[in-house]
C-alpha cells in the first residue's frame, strides 16, 4: 500500500507507515479509501469556521510514536472499572486493542452478537456498514480509518432484547512516549431490538496519548438504545471522538455524554434520521478546571416528519478551562412536525474560564417547534446567601448548587451503577472545585 | 437579646444609604412587628441582621447576645439561633427541600452542641414538623421552591423555620401572599414555636396578621429609621390613619434627621 504524503502534521504520515494488516479485504479496502481522502485533507486549524475556538497546535506539536513502540504499560487493578450490571457483557479494549482476558461475554440471551470485530471480518453487517455510517472527512476520523486494528462489534437481532447493559471498556495505559489509539466501534440494533451501552474512557495513568475512538450506530425499526458515553482520559490526554447513530421509523437513541477528562476534548456527535417517528436525545454533562478545553460540535438531522429530539448540553468550567459547544440543528424541507429542544447552559465557577456557545439552527421545514438557548451564568449570589441563612458555609452552598446544577444531565441514565457512579464523579468535582480558584 | 444601635446600611459598593440609623433592642421572648411604606428599608434591616453580602454597614452596630456579629458570615449568624424567612424565597432547583433541611439541621445542631439525627431519625422529626404547618409530605422531595405558588413557599419559610427551631426569627412580609385559611395556619404555627426563650420579629403591611400573633412591641420604619414605637395599639392606629401622620418625624426640613 502507498504511504501517504500529505497528511499534516508530519508525525502522523510518519504513524502511517504502521498500516495495520489484519481484517478481511474489505477493511484493506476502508484503509485505502482513508488514505485517499487523507492525501487531500488539511489538518484543521483556527482559519477553519469549525475550528475556530479550538488550538490543535498542543496535538501537531506532540510527537506521537506507534503504539508498538511508545513503551507502553502494563494495565493493572482494573477491576474498579467493572460495572456489576455488565458482569458477563464486558468488553475490554487496552489503548484500542482488544482485551480477552479481562472481557466477558455470553450474558446476553438470545440474539446478541457481542465481541471484538476482528473476529467478524466477514460478517454480513460488518461488511454492510463498517465504515460506511461514517460521514465525517476530518484528519482524525480518516486517520482511525487508516489505522483502526479491532473495536467492539454489537449486533442485535430482530426483536433481540439484551439482557444486561453492555459495558465497552477503553483504557489507555501509562507509556514512556505519546501514542495514539484508534477504537472502534460498530452497534447495529435490528427490528424490535433494545440494548443499553455505557462506553467508558479512562485513562490510567498522567502519560499523553490521543484517542480517537469512531463510533457507528444503526437503530433499525422500532428498536431502542440507551447510550452512555464517560469520558475520563488523563488530564494529558486527547480526546476526538466521532459517534454517529442513524436512527429508522419508530426508533429510539438516547445518549448521554460526561466529559469529565482530557486536556483537549473534541465531541462530535451526530443523529441522522432516516425515517419518519423517531424520537432522540443528544445529551452532555462538562465538568472541566485547570486549563482543560472541551469542545462539542454535535448535529441533530432532522430528515423527515415527525420527530422528537432532545439535546441538553450542560458545562461547568472553572480556572483556566475553556468550553465550545456548537450544536447544529438540520431541519429539511420536508420534514415537518418536528418537536426539537436544545438548551446549552453553562456555569462559570472562575473569573478565567471561558465559554463558547453557539446554537445553529437551519430549519427549511414550516411546521416545527424548535427550541433552544443558551446561558452563560455565574452562581447565583441569592441562592448561595439563602443556603447560607439556611447554615451552610459559603463554600458549602457553592458545592451543592453546582452539584444541583451538574446533575440533571444524569439523571436519565438508567444503570444503578452508572448512574451511582457519575453522582461520584459530579461529587468530587464539585468538592474539589466549590472553592473558586482565581488564577493569576 | 438583639440590639441594633444606630444602624446605617449602604448597598455595597454603591454609596447609597438605605438605612440611616435605625435603634431597635428586642429581649427574649418577644415578638415585635416592623410595619412602614413600601421602600422603607424594612427587607433591608432584616436581611443585614441575617448577613447578606449585598449591603454594608457604614456606622453604628448589630448586638446580638452581648457581641456584634458584623463580622459573622450569614451562616455563623444562622449558627448562632437567628433566621430569616424571606420576603421574596429564592427557588434551588437541584436542591431538595429534605436535602436542604438535614444538611441545615445538622450544621445547625452540631454548632448549638445538640445531637445531630441519622436520616430515619430525622423523617420521623420533619414529618411532626410538616403537621405543624399543615404541609404535605410531597413537598419534601421538592426542589427548594422551585415551582411553589407564592402562598406554598411562604409556608415553607415557616416550616423551615419550625424544622430550626431558631432563637431569633425575623419573618418578612410572610403573611403576604397567603390566603385567608393558609394565614390561619402559619399564624397558629408561629405562635406554637414561640415560647419565652425565642423572640419573633414579623415584617407586615397588614393589621390583621397582629390579630392572630399578638405583638409586644409595634414599630413603624420610614425613610429607613425607626420613626415611632408602640404597643400593639400602634398597629391599629396605623391601619386607619396610614403613614402621613408620621412623615413629618422621618425627615425635618427636607432632610433625613
Ligand atoms: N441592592 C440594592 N440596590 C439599590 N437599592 C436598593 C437595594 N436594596 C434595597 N434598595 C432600596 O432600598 C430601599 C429599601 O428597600 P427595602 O426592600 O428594604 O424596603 P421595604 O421596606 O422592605 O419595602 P417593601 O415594603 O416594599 O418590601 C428601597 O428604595 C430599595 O429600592
Ligand atoms: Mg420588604
Amino acid at each position: 500500500m502507498a504511504h501517504p504524503t500529505r497528511i499534516e502534521p508530519s508525525i502522523l504520515h510518519k504513524l502511517a507507515k504502521h498500516l495495520p494488516e489484519n481484517g478481511s479485504a474489505r477493511w484493506t479496502n476502508v484503509r485505502q479509501k482513508s488514505m485517499q481522502q487523507l492525501n487531500s485533507t488539511q489538518f484543521p486549524h483556527k482559519k477553519i469556521e469549525e475550528w475556530r475556538f479550538t488550538d490543535l497546535r498542543p496535538i501537531s506539536r506532540t510527537e506521537f510514536t506507534h503504539i508498538n513502540d511508545a513503551g507502553t504499560y502494563k494495565a493493572s487493578d482494573i477491576e474498579k472499572y467493572f460495572i456489576p450490571e455488565s458482569d458477563r457483557s464486558r468488553l475490554v479494549f487496552i489503548n484500542g486493542r482488544y482485551n480477552e482476558t479481562y472481557s466477558s461475554i455470553g450474558g446476553l440471551g438470545k440474539g446478541v452478537t457481542v465481541g471484538n470485530l476482528s473476529r467478524f471480518p466477514d460478517d454480513e453487517n460488518v461488511l454492510e456498514y463498517l465504515n460506511n455510517l461514517v460521514n465525517y472527512d476530518d484528519v482524525f476520523t480518516l486517520f482511525n480509518g487508516l489505522m483502526f486494528e479491532d473495536g467492539a462489534y454489537i449486533h442485535l437481532k430482530e426483536g433481540a432484547k439484551a439482557e444486561a447493559p453492555i459495558q465497552v471498556l477503553n483504557l489507555y495505559t501509562g507509556s514512556e512516549k505519546p501514542f495514539i489509539a484508534n477504537p472502534r466501534m460498530l452497534v447495529v440494533a435490528e427490528e424490535d431490538s433494545d440494548v443499553t451501552i455505557i462506553e467508558d474512557h479512562i485513562g490510567l495513568e498522567e502519560n499523553s496519548y490521543m484517542t480517537i475512538p469512531v463510533s457507528e450506530v444503526k437503530v433499525k425499526q422500532r428498536a431502542h438504545i440507551h447510550h452512555v458515553r464517560i469520558q475520563r482520559d488523563n488530564e494529558n490526554a486527547f480526546h476526538i471522538s466521532r459517534p454517529i447513530a442513524y436512527v429508522e421509523k419508530n426508533s429510539e437513541y438516547h445518549s448521554y455524554t460526561i466529559t469529565l477528562g482530557a486536556k483537549l476534548t473534541r465531541n462530535e456527535p451526530r443523529v441522522v434520521q432516516e425515517d419518519e417517528e423517531v424520537d432522540f436525545t443528544l445529551d452532555g454533562l462538562v465538568l472541566i478546571d485547570g486549563e482543560q478545553v472541551a469542545d462539542t460540535h454535535s448535529v441533530m438531522d432532522h430528515r423527515f416528519s415527525h420527530a422528537n429530539s432532545h439535546q441538553l448540553h450542560k458545562v461547568v468550567v472553572n480556572g483556566k478551562a475553556h468550553s465550545i459547544f456548537n450544536g447544529k440543528i438540520f431541519v429539511r424541507r420536508d420534514a415537518q412536525k418536528i418537536d426539537s429542544f436544545q438548551e446549552n447552559r453553562n456555569l462559570l465557577l472562575s473569573y478565567d474560564g471561558l465559554v463558547n456557545a453557539k446554537p445553529q439552527l437551519e430549519i427549511f421545514a414550516d411546521d416545527v417547534l424548535c427550541s433552544h438557548g443558551a446561558t452563560v451564568g455565574q452562581l447565583d449570589p441569592e441562592e448561595v446567601f439563602y443556603l447560607q441563612s439556611r447554615g451552610m458555609t459559603e463554600e458549602k452552598a457553592k458545592e451543592v448548587l453546582t452539584y444541583a446544577f451538574a446533575l440533571e444531565t444524569i439523571e436519565n441514565v438508567k444503570v444503578d451503577s452508572v448512574h451511582k457512579l457519575l453522582i461520584d464523579e459530579v461529587y468530587r468535582y464539585t468538592k474539589a472545585n466549590s472553592n473558586p480558584k482565581v488564577t493569576a | 437579646m438583639l440590639e441594633i444601635k444606630n444602624l446605617h446600611v449602604e448597598v455595597e459598593g454603591e454609596g447609597t444609604e438605605i438605612l440611616k440609623g435605625v435603634n431597635l433592642t428586642i429581649n427574649k421572648g418577644e415578638i415585635h412587628a416592623i410595619m412602614g411604606p413600601n421602600g422603607s428599608g424594612k427587607s433591608t434591616l432584616a436581611k443585614i441582621v441575617a448577613g447578606h453580602p449585598e449591603y454594608e454597614v457604614t456606622k453604628g452596630d448589630i448586638i446580638y447576645n452581648g457581641e456584634s456579629i458584623l463580622e459573622l458570615d450569614p451562616d455563623e449568624r444562622s449558627h448562632a439561633g437567628l433566621f430569616l424567612a424571606f420576603q421574596y424565597p429564592v427557588e434551588v432547583p437541584g436542591v431538595t427541600n429534605n436535602t436542604l433541611l438535614r444538611e441545615s439541621y445538622n450544621t445547625i445542631a452540631a454548632s448549638r452542641g445538640r445531637e445531630e439525627l441519622d436520616p430515619l431519625e430525622f423523617d420521623d422529626y420533619i414529618r411532626e414538623k410538616l403537621e405543624l404547618v399543615d404541609m404535605k409530605a410531597d413537598f419534601l422531595e421538592r426542589s427548594v421552591n422551585t415551582g411553589f405558588s407564592g402562598g406554598e413557599k411562604k409556608r415553607n419559610e415557616i416550616f423551615q423555620m419550625a424544622v430550626l427551631e431558631p432563637a431569633l426569627a425575623l419573618l418578612d412580609e410572610t403573611d403576604s401572599g397567603l390566603d385567608i385559611d393558609a394565614l390561619r395556619i402559619v399564624a397558629d404555627g408561629i405562635n406554637k414555636l414561640h415560647h419565652e426563650e425565642n423572640s419573633v420579629v414579623l415584617i407586615t403591611h397588614y393589621q390583621r396578621l397582629l390579630n392572630y400573633i399578638i405583638p409586644d412591641h409595634v414599630h413603624v420604619m420610614i425613610g429607613g429609621k425607626v420613626v415611632k414605637s408602640g404597643g400593639k395599639e400602634l398597629a391599629l392606629e396605623l391601619e386607619e390613619k396610614g403613614y402621613d401622620w408620621l412623615e413629618s418625624l422621618a425627615t425635618v426640613n427636607g432632610e433625613a434627621k
